[in-house]
């Protein structure tokens, strides 16, 4: 355990570095170190358009990976994902209306300005809470959260709230749909330490509870039945789960919109390298998730410079292959059943 | 058995192939249309109907876009729909004689329904000054007034070639205009907006881009450095939209204070407002040029009269 | 270590369908019980009862106190359970599987201790899986598997062990061996056992309290002698059988009466 998550701290520590040093435009280090304190531009670019990105991108990468794994394990599916929740579904929903009808254009989520508040990731988050009290509702029987409603709920209500967002697309007109557009694909753009702060202590504290579950999660997936006997009060950790999950993926989603892939692929990574036990896997995913994310965002940010691509297409773009390869590599003796 | 399923097989390729058959309408004769003046217009674009409305054919335009909203009396007008997807049913239903969109923005599947409907359709191109102008021409000829088109098209001219003077000698400024935030989409190249912006003194840091809008990643901003920022998005004038750059003080427009909220919609529209456009982003590029006090410690703005 | 079972007027409907319609049962500390019954007379129904995932009406006691009482932690060190089948969703080892039964022993923050890892090992050497370690459940044989399910209840050193259909699967070796294995430990340590059961004549050769079950009610208690006779089976399965004690054991062993 030690040697896997330490040499994925390494990595990720060096991915931060890194990351911040890539971009479509050339910096100077040296000057960077010299004008610490001062306006200059290379230091303004690494700090205030870079760093916060890349810590951005680690949060969430982190936080959507540590939820596919817990997804994964409550609905007791392979293909179980972040999206799948509803709780996305949502938060897109929400930020989009914030986005169409406040009378603001988006208020910049400038950094230094305290006291500034951004309708759009409130409303998203608002969004989600709601759409998290809807499909709780829905699943709850009995004391117990059925996996079986909770992902047909969670997908119906998707589909429902595509159908919503489709047509707002079709009524706004050209810039707001550029906008809505962006925020759907996913989008690590921020420069606001604030806000990056507020989400990654937000995910952190999220993940180290679920971890703090992962014994629970493990028996989990053995079947609810096995689960009570095995002395897991299962409608408790079920519900306390799917809250902590959906929280989690409502203020990712308020703040970058839907990033796909990092929570359905991550998990299965990792589960060819460290095994399926979730003490071990989710640490492992979360750091291999924070990895990934800032990368891909790094690319997406390089490949066309100036322009820059969504993120979520360079997730899926380049995660599905690598997954495929890995997959026919090793998974004929370590398949799910 | 392999044989039903040989003619089955045939028979749905055959159903595949209907919809792509292409039936031609009868060719219509157009040249008797525009023998006659049109009466009745439908305009596809805002800027068409404000260059409608300034050449004074207001009387004949029975369709307008939702988002003609300039001058006033315009939103009193019939709605045909939207800018991207306005109804082919509503501008059939006004039985117009001419339909005149822009192209690039107009739909070209719907230009040609229309067409294909008996309609008489004319995509004017706005993609620079030089054929803003000619539009505004064109289209008073069309009309059977090309005096009201020429005095229109002086007197855009004229207010061009005003600004043109006023910052003759002043040096270039780098500047770069936002008109989306959330992406940050900058104005590019080989868009009109950006003709106006080196017209104006400037020089978008954008410009030599081949696409019209870009965007823009912060860090290119900051690399760039640009000494005017214009933030031109929807409802900038009212928003903070300015304070978005604040922290970035490497920037000689953020440092120098050189950041300006300007209500979007007279740049947006390549039409007969382009002059006031113009010059007010003059006035917003080079402020010295246009204060009482002619000149700026001592640089000239204009070449003295003689 | 082992505990008590008793039973009152139970009472358990499946929405409008009654399943269980008033038993009272009592097993003591130490004893073997089979369950026998044809499908649907509620047999794994009253497993799911003693074992706490369902909840009947009526009064169902462990170990003298109302298991209502017990957390669910505490339900987990008094009683495993050997289920007819484990799907598992997600790729586990049979080392994984096994030290999962010490949940309950340890802290929820915590990976396993040395004891847990003793006690499994050698809840996996009784049950002849050791060598399976480090293969995946999903790739073993139907066999193997139920091995490695009793392995695991073994681990969590249960007071009372609860096998629904233990030989459900498996081939008439591993039949006889696990049942070996279950007399064996319920005369060594003493678990409580109950088993629901299909097969009439393991049931007679093994068990020496044999409970039937008819529609949700309990038919017959008492010595295979006395619960598998002629008249019992053709009232319940409506087959015709010739019932015959088999001299070495000195159990009924039942012989189907074919027309053909």
């Amino acid at each position: 355990m030690i040697e896997v998550n330490g040499t994925l701290i390494v990595l990720l520590i060096a991915s931060a570095i890194g990351c911040s040093l890539l971009g479509p435009v050339r910096i100077d280090l040296a000057r960077v170190i010299h004008h610490f304190f001062s306006p200059d531009p290379d230091t303004e670019i690494l700090l205030r358009t870079r760093l916060p990105r890349v810590l951005l991108g680690m949060a969430i990468g982190g936080g959507m990976a540590a939820c596919g794994v817990v997804l994964q394990a409550l609905l007791r599916n392979p293909l179980a994902c972040p999206q799948m929740l509803g709780v996305s579904g949502g938060a897109s929903l929400g930020g989009i209306l914030g986005l169409i009808f406040f009378p603001q254009w988006l208020l910049p989520l400038a950094g230094g300005l305290l006291g500034e508040i951004s309708w759009v990731p409130l409303a998203a988050f608002v969004g989600a809470l709601l759409s998290m009290a809807f499909i709780y509702r829905l699943s709850l029987f009995r004391g117990r959260l059925h996996p079986y409603h909770l992902l047909l709920s969670g997908v119906i209500f998707n589909s429902f709230i595509a159908a919503v967002i489709m047509f707002l697309n079709s009524i706004v007109d050209f810039y707001q749909a550029q906008g809505l557009l962006f925020w759907l694909m996913g989008n690590l753009s921020t420069r606001a330490y604030l806000t990056v702060g507020f989400i990654g202590a937000y995910v952190v504290a999220g993940f180290l509870w679920l971890w703090s579950k992962g014994l629970a999660l493990n028996l989990i997936t053995l079947g609810e039945e096995t689960a009570m006997q095995l002395g897991i009060e299962i409608g408790s950790v079920q519900r306390q789960v799917f809250v902590a999950a959906s929280l989690m993926i409502g203020a990712m989603v308020s703040v970058s919109g839907m990033i796909g892939f990092v929570g359905l692929m991550i998990p299965h990574v990792m589960r060819l390298i460290v095994g399926s036990d979730h003490r071990l896997l989710l640490p492992a995913s979360f750091l291999a998730g924070a990895i990934f994310l800032s990368w891909a965002d790094t690319l997406a940010r390089v490949l066309f410079a100036p322009a820059e691509l969504p993120v979520g297409i360079i997730t899926a773009f380049f995660g599905a292959p690598f997954f495929l390869f890995l997959l026919y590599r090793e998974g004929g003796k370590k398949l799910a059943v | 058995m392999k044989f039903l399923n040989c003619r089955f097989a045939v028979f749905i390729s055959l159903c595949f192939l209907v919809p792509f058959l292409r039936y031609e309408a009868q060719a219509i004769d157009r040249s008797d249309n525009l023998a006659l003046f049109p009466r009745r217009i439908v305009s596809l674009a805002p800027s068409v109907t404000e260059t409608l409305f300034a050449l004074g054919f207001a009387d004949r335009l029975v369709g307008v876009t939702t988002y003609c909203d300039y001058p006033p009396e315009a939103r009193q007008l019939p709605k045909i729909g939207g800018f991207m997807n306005p109804s082919l049913e509503a501008i059939f239903a006004k039985h117009p004689d001419l339909v005149i969109g822009v192209s690039g923005a107009t739909d070209p599947i719907s230009a040609r329904e229309m067409e294909r409907l008996g309609l008489n359709v004319k995509l004017i191109s706005l993609a620079n000054l030089r054929e803003i102008l000619n539009s505004i021409r064109t289209l008073a000829q069309l009309l059977g007034n090309p005096q009201a088109g020429e005095k229109l098209a002086s007197k855009i001219t004229l207010k061009i070639d005003d600004v043109k003077r006023r910052i003759e000698l002043a040096r270039r400024r780098s500047v770069l205009m936002v008109v989306g935030t959330h992406p940050v989409i900058a104005v590019g190249g080989k868009n009109f907006i950006d003709e106006l912006v080196t017209l104006a003194g400037g020089e978008n840091i954008a410009g030599n881009s081949s696409q019209p809008w870009l965007n823009l990643p912060d860090e290119y901003v900051v690399a760039k450095a640009p000494q005017v920022i214009i933030e031109a998005g929807m409802g900038s004038e009212r928003e903070n939209s300015t304070r978005r750059w604040d922290d970035l003080k490497s920037i000689p427009a953020v440092r120098e204070k050189r950041v300006y909220a300007y209500g979007s919609d007279k740049i947006l529209r390549p039409g007969p407002r382009v002059g006031d456009a113009l010059a007010e982003l003059a006035r917003l590029i080079h402020p010295e040029c246009f204060s009482s006090n002619k000149g700026y410690a001592g640089t000239p703005c204009e070449r003295p009269k003689p | 270590m082992s505990a008590a079972i008793e039973i009152q007027d139970l009472l358990f409907a499946y929405d409008e369908r009654t399943v269980i319609d008033g038993i009272s049962l009592s097993v003591d500390a130490g004893e073997m019980v089979g369950i026998l019954g044809p499908n649907g007379s509620g047999k794994t129904t009253l497993l799911k009862i003693v074992s706490a995932v369902l909840r009947g009406r009526g009064e169902v006691k462990l170990a003298g106190k109302d298991i209502r009482s017990y957390s669910r932690r505490e339900l987990s060190r008094l009683f495993a359970v050997v289920p007819q089948e484990s799907a598992v969703a997600f790729p586990y080892t049979v080392a994984e599987i096994v030290l999962m039964a010490r949940a309950s022993f340890h802290s929820p923050l915590a990976f396993e201790g040395e004891k847990d890892l003793a006690v499994a090992r050698q809840a996996m050497e009784r049950t002849d899986t050791l060598a399976l370690s480090n293969r995946y459940l999903h790739e073993l044989s139907g066999g193997e598997k139920q091995r490695v399910m009793i392995a695991r209840a073994l681990a969590q050193e249960p007071q009372i062990l609860l096998l629904d259909e233990p030989s459900a699967f498996l081939d008439l070796q591993h039949q006889v061996q696990i049942l070996d294995l279950m007399r064996q430990l319920n005369r060594e340590q003493g678990p409580t056992i109950i088993a629901a059961l299909h097969d009439l004549n393991l049931a007679a050769l093994y068990f020496d309290r044999l409970v039937m079950l008819r529609d949700g009610k309990i038919y017959r208690d008492g010595s295979p002698e006395n619960v598998i006779t002629e008249e019992t089976i053709r009232e319940l399965y409506g087959v015709p059988v010739r019932i015959q004690r088999d001299p070495s054991v000195r159990r009924p062993q039942v012989f189907i009466c074919t027309t053909g």
